[in-house]
């Protein structure tokens, strides 16, 4: 069987969950939904000596909007929760069609949005979303908080930023200008309890002319070690104008800046292939949202 | 070291001593005795195991039984009152939805926490909601129909249709 954890604890408060944290940070794993972790546990790949659940933390729940901050989502809320929520499928509409595509009910139920990027898989579904939104992360430890950008969150396979003690906290996705919209598209093998060979975030921001482009984030999962976005490319996009050219340099552009491999998912050959065809329908679809935003 | 807690299954109390690494899904079959519920792939992808935590669908073999203090967890066991069985095992029955019945008490607490949250969901809706319960013996198309049918019972109607 699984190695056995030594010891669980479940603080009652925030405050007691960050003394404990602080103390214990080396030898712990926080137990949030608990989807990833305890399948790693059973199959002996973490042998964690000590489980800190902060599942029913009231301080770490719930979802708000704010006209200036935009949404913000506490790391504890469930993936269920967000894929439900009215404000997430207002301002983040693309968020909430992630979420939804998460797993299976049950581990929507489960799992939350920080355990889902805390696990850093370069092919998990809200990093490519919560990417394109330039999303805004609060990270916390004893006695003390800073705010990072998700794109310098995930360093590489399994990796993150996070240091010895601290855990994240919140997630803040600045509100949209008023020609912007964000889209989410995925290849899976089935639709639930899949893990995407492909999946990207995508950003469009048009000027007031409404054809020249602003700004471009393409987020890209499954074509590297990290879910990462096509810099080079985004900035190319800048400055053109919505067309066959555009969408032609954005296709050829991730396909220049993804690194596939083979794996047991897709060949790499294939993913080449998909992703271009993945970023035209997703910066359609954002299109589609600015035009109907516009009314 | 094992801890003492207190469990709540199907609106009973149960006092147990468990090691903190034993999941839910070895507690409810083995230190309490239900053996209603099943452990299909252990690692939360047949959902075999669903339980309800609080009225949600909760995988039991990736869950620490020492988490669920202070919840309420209803098993398939918790759904019959006596000899009456709750709609969504009636229409289960009725709409021949049972093979070899290994995935049905996991598809029977999804189904009824869909229809909880949602009493007449479309079919894209069920095969959404019991897209995390495999059946082996695929018999996904009269699983649907009866959640449907449970649908009907559950706000009084079709209870003159004949099976």
């Amino acid at each position: 069987m699984h190695s056995e954890p030594i010891e669980y604890e479940k603080p009652a408060s925030l405050r007691e969950f960050e003394s404990i944290y602080a103390a214990k940070a080396e030898d712990a794993k926080i137990l949030s939904g608990g989807t990833d972790l305890h399948v790693l546990i059973k199959e002996k790949l973490l042998a964690p000596r000590l489980l800190i659940d902060i599942s029913d933390l009231p301080e770490l729940r719930g979802i708000s909007y704010d006209p200036v901050r935009g949404v913000t989502i506490m790391a504890g809320t469930k993936i269920a929760e967000i894929e439900r929520s009215p404000l997430v499928k207002e301002h983040a509409p693309a968020l909430a069609f992630a979420a939804a595509n998460l797993g299976s009910n049950q581990v929507r139920w489960m799992a939350t949005m920080a355990g889902n990027i805390c696990h850093a898989s370069p092919a998990a579904e809200t990093p490519p979303v919560l990417l394109a939104h330039d999303c805004e992360l609060l990270i916390a430890r004893q006695g003390g908080e800073r705010t990072l950008p998700i794109s310098r969150f995930f360093l590489s396979y399994r990796k993150t930023a996070l240091e010895t003690g601290e855990y994240v906290k919140a997630f803040r996705l600045p509100p949209l200008p008023a020609r912007a919209a964000v889209s989410y598209r995925f290849k899976g093998l089935r639709k639930a309890m899949e893990i995407d060979m492909l999946n990207i975030g995508a950003y469009l921001e048009l000027g007031e002319d409404g054809t020249s482009v602003n700004e471009v984030r393409l987020a890209m999962g499954s074509v590297g070690p990290v879910t990462y976005r096509a810099v080079v490319t985004e900035q190319k996009l800048k400055g053109m104008r919505i067309g066959e050219e555009f969408f032609a340099a954005a296709c050829d552009g991730v396909v220049q800046e993804a690194t596939p491999i083979d794996d047991v998912r897709a060949s790499a050959q294939y993913r080449n292939r998909v992703i271009g065809v993945l970023t035209r329908r997703a910066l359609e679809e954002c299109l589609h949202r600015i035009g109907e935003r516009r009314g | 070291m094992k801890k003492l807690i207190k469990l709540e299954i199907n609106g009973e109390n149960f006092d147990v001593a468990i090691s903190p690494a034993a999941y839910l899904i070895d507690v409810i079959r083995e230190t309490v005795g239900l053996s209603g519920t099943k452990k299909g792939c252990g690692v939360g992808d047949c959902g075999a195991c669903t339980v309800l935590i609080d009225g949600r669908p909760t995988l039991s073999c990736i869950t620490l039984a020492v988490a669920c203090a202070g919840k309420a967890i209803t098993t398939i066991e918790g759904l019959s009152r006596g000899s009456e069985l709750h709609p969504v095992q009636r229409a289960f029955i009725d709409k021949g939805a049972v093979q070899c019945g290994f995935c049905t008490p996991g598809m029977v607490l999804s189904s009824k926490a869909l229809l909880d949250e949602n009493p007449h969901p479309s079919q894209d809706e069920i095969k959404t909601a019991l897209a995390g319960n495999l059946c082996r013996c695929t018999g996904y198309a009269k699983i649907i129909e009866a959640v449907e049918h449970a649908g009907r019972l559950l706000s009084g109607e079709g209870c003159d249709e004949q099976a």
